[in-house]
């Protein structure tokens, strides 16, 4: 299954049509098509390779899809430059201006914006707060942990206000303190902003735990995408119930053991 | 690594780069080579002169490459596995032969060991060293640094893990030397004998010193082509030096791809032990005193007022060398040292920065375009420049000297900044490019402060060596334009020994004073930017 649209009563905030992309004559995805809805908190789930970050690079316009098409807000933009999308992407590895303080990376890109310029320091330093962030702002980001760098490079594209909030792996690296701590903000940024957000994860508990809706991938394709519920209570076919349901259920049946004692 | 959008924009620099290399490096060495499909000019491989001084230059390439790899090993050892005091101070002092032209070292053998030499004269002695122990010995000096620094780096980043793991094991040092340190070593080693081989074979100002009737092929080149004027002789024994060179370029690019796999999970825990360490100290002064002695004996017959007749010292010299033209010499090479070093880091950095990080077929072509040079010997570029580009408006001028120096040099400033970059997260033009920050941008707010140290680096080796080097600028140089290293021949030839040692002298402080202003202003970056602590 490759196509995956919003109900025609809600209207697509972004959409994908049809994407298909090939590195070194080898297609990793094959005509990819879905929507996701204004201030939707969408999971894309699927295991390393399988095309999802590749999905995410279209999106924002760090790659050209062979064919198909991006569209924002009914207009397509397939061919606008990244910083035309009203996109911000968090990276994995945070990406990260290693000679500058946590402001001086979240307040760098607003150094560029005529309009807002003037008031980079305070834009910086709100963004910065709400991540709980305001007391490191001075500190070089290479004294901070990976959680707070993470929660930096966050701010940075925060405080240029998106539309869409494009998060690649972003808890990969943390421990598991630092994980939940991040994915409650994560949540807290979009009830509070209404910015759609579109994450990317290996993790099934991760991805359900999240999502408004989860995309299941595997092999360049969308094999389901669907509220979470319904995909454990409903999966499409053999891969998603063994990639996503069988391994949901391992994971509860281990935690189950603990249940009892934990009450 | 793919094309992306991230990389779009660079292609126009991709193409100039490209063009650059092309008529920089690829034409004048075509150009040349082209010359040996007449076979007049292949008659020099079945002369007499030819075999004679090829067997020479492989006799004298080998001893000295044992010699100065066996010597590299062990002060390595030294300085990485004993617990000597002053390993700072020693890594240092090894590496200051560096820093002076290969005619100087071959000069101040002449001044220390020569017939009236002062440690000859002082122990009576009665030895010749003109020939063929005096082209090793100098050759020794001349080599034995870059060995040495080949070898220490590997040797400080070994990790200890597998030494402890042997030591739990009861394995004793013997069996842990022959098992793991050698096996370690092993790509390292053949590295580094290569390279030796081909920096000796290709070296023409140690043997132009002291070779006496001993002839080499670079000095057998040098004849012909400067000296008579036969470039067709030059450009075929020329395309015979290019053979060790391009050899060593292969087992190094071989050799450098298995290298970067190495990491370092725990250091070694050095116990002082009484032997091992008095052993370290004797090996360290000897190598020390042997490499730095030639270097004192230059700046001591810079101040006396007539070698080897009258040791008084004196001044006067500096102020006679001034006059038979040191001064403008002298700023011609700083000249030429400086813009070659604000060029050369700039193209380095920016053919750097698009092999390591925008990737593509223009960006493969580009590394392989810089890392070529490395296999190409001065002496060979030299001669090429000079027949490519003869009677063109350049030859003659400071802007072919430029040239060349940036063509001679750029491979390893390109290396440098190549690792460098290749270390900075990949996803930091990416960022920008959402952010709507240019590619430019990025470059010179995040990625030039992220990487100055290793461009303090890359002007270094730019600098230092413009400043030693003879072997390519001796074929394209005027007396207008000629640079200081070329005058220590000159004032040699004169029997103005004093005023040749002083250039010597000058030369070696110039590169002093830079590397020490460089490491001042790293410390001063460092220490004012905490964020860089």
């Amino acid at each position: 299954m490759t196509q995956q649209h919003a109900d025609s009563q809600t209207e697509a905030k972004l959409s994908a049509h049809g994407i298909t992309k090939s590195f070194d004559g080898r297609e990793v995805l094959h005509g990819v098509s879905f929507d996701v809805r204004g201030g939707e908190f969408l999971s894309i789930l699927g295991p390393s390779g399988c095309g999802k970050s590749t999905i995410l690079r279209i999106l924002i316009g760090l790659e050209q899809p062979d064919a198909g098409h991006v569209v924002l807000d009914g207009k397509d933009i397939t061919d606008a430059a990244p910083s035309k999308r009203h996109m911000g992407i968090v990276f994995q590895d945070y990406a990260l201006f290693e000679n500058m303080t946590a402001l001086e990376n979240v307040e760098y890109a607003l150094r560029f914006d005529p309009a807002r310029r003037e008031r980079r320091a305070q834009i910086a330093l709100d963004a910065l707060a709400s991540l709980g962030m305001g007391d490191y702002a001075n500190k070089p980001v290479t004294g901070l942990s990976g959680g707070q760098m993470q929660r930096v490079s966050i701010a940075r594209t925060l405080a240029l206000s998106p539309e869409v909030i494009l998060l690649d792996e972003p808890t990969s690296g943390l421990d598991a303190d630092a994980r939940l701590a991040l994915r409650s903000q994560l949540k807290d940024i979009q009830s509070d902003h209404g910015t759609t957000m579109i994450f990317i994860t290996h993790d099934q508990e991760e991805a359900f735990a999240l999502a408004d809706r989860v995309m299941v991938m595997g092999d360049g394709s969308i094999h389901q995408m669907d509220e979470p519920l319904r995909i454990v209570e409903n999966p499409a076919d053999d891969y998603v119930r063994d990639f996503v349901v069988a391994n949901l259920k391992t994971k509860y049946d281990s935690l189950a053991r603990f249940a009892s004692p934990l009450k | 690594m793919s094309r992306n959008n991230a990389s779009r924009g660079t292609r126009p620099l991709e193409a100039v780069l490209l063009l650059f290399f092309l008529f920089a490096v690829v034409l004048p060495l075509v150009g040349m080579f082209s010359r040996l499909a007449d076979p007049e000019v292949r008659e020099v491989f079945g002369t007499e002169a030819f075999a004679t001084a090829c067997t020479n230059s492989l006799a004298v390439a080998a001893v000295t490459t044992v010699i100065s790899v066996l010597a590299a090993l062990l002060m390595s050892w030294v300085l990485c596995r004993t617990a000597i005091r002053g390993k700072g101070v020693f890594a240092v002092l090894l590496t200051v032969p560096m820093l002076v032209p290969s005619l100087a070292h071959g000069m101040s053998l002449v001044y220390l060991l020569g017939s009236n030499g002062i440690l000859t004269n002082l122990l009576h002695g009665s030895w010749s060293i003109y020939g063929f122990p005096g082209i090793v010995m100098g050759s020794f000096l001349y080599s034995f640094p870059p060995a040495f620094l080949m070898l220490y780096d590997v040797m400080r980043y070994e990790d200890a893990t597998p030494y402890q793991a042997a030591d739990v094991l009861g394995i004793p040092k013997s069996s842990q030397f022959a098992r793991i340190t050698l096996p370690f070593l092993r790509r390292p080693l053949i590295s580094a004998v290569f390279a030796t081989f081909a920096l000796v074979i290709t070296d023409y100002g140690v043997p132009l010193m002291v070779g006496g009737k001993v002839t080499t092929l670079p000095v057998l080149m040098y004849q012909n082509a400067v000296g008579l004027l036969d470039f067709d002789t030059g450009a075929a024994i020329g395309f015979v030096l290019l053979i060790p060179a391009v050899i060593d370029f292969l087992v190094d690019v071989l050799a450098r791809d298995r290298a970067n796999a190495r990491y370092v999970s725990r250091g070694f825990d050095l116990k002082p032990s009484t032997a091992r360490d008095a052993l370290g100290y004797v090996a360290a002064v000897l190598v020390t005193v042997a490499l730095l002695l030639p270097i004192a004996t230059f700046c001591t017959v810079a101040f006396v007022t007539k070698y080897p007749l009258d040791l008084t010292p004196t001044l006067a010299n500096v102020g006679r060398a001034f006059t038979m033209g040191t001064g403008s010499y002298w700023a011609n090479s700083l000249f030429i040292a400086i813009v070659v070093s604000i060029l050369g880091t700039i193209l380095a950095y920016l053919v750097a920065y698009i092999t390591a990080r925008a990737g593509g077929v223009s960006a493969r072509l580009l590394h392989l375009a810089s890392v070529t040079t490395l296999a190409v010997p001065g002496i060979v570029l030299g001669l090429s420049f000079a027949l490519a580009f003869k009677g063109s408006p350049i030859y003659g001028t400071f802007f072919i000297l430029i040239l060349v120096n940036l063509v001679h040099f750029i491979a390893s400033p390109y290396l440098m900044a190549y690792n460098s970059l290749s270390k900075v997260n990949r996803n930091l033009e990416a960022v920008g490019q959402t952010m709507g920050v240019g590619r430019a941008r990025i470059v010179l707010d995040v990625l030039v402060p992220a990487t100055a140290d290793t461009i303090a680096e890359m002007f270094s080796f730019f600098f230092v060596n413009c400043m030693v080097t003879i072997s390519a600028v001796s074929f394209l140089s005027t007396t207008l334009d000629m640079p200081l290293a070329l005058l220590v021949t000159d004032l040699d030839a004169q029997r103005l020994v004093e005023c040749s040692a002083f250039v010597s002298v000058l030369i070696l402080v110039t590169n002093v004073v830079e590397k020490v202003a460089v490491a001042a202003l790293r410390r001063h970056r460092h220490a004012s930017t905490p964020v860089l602590q």
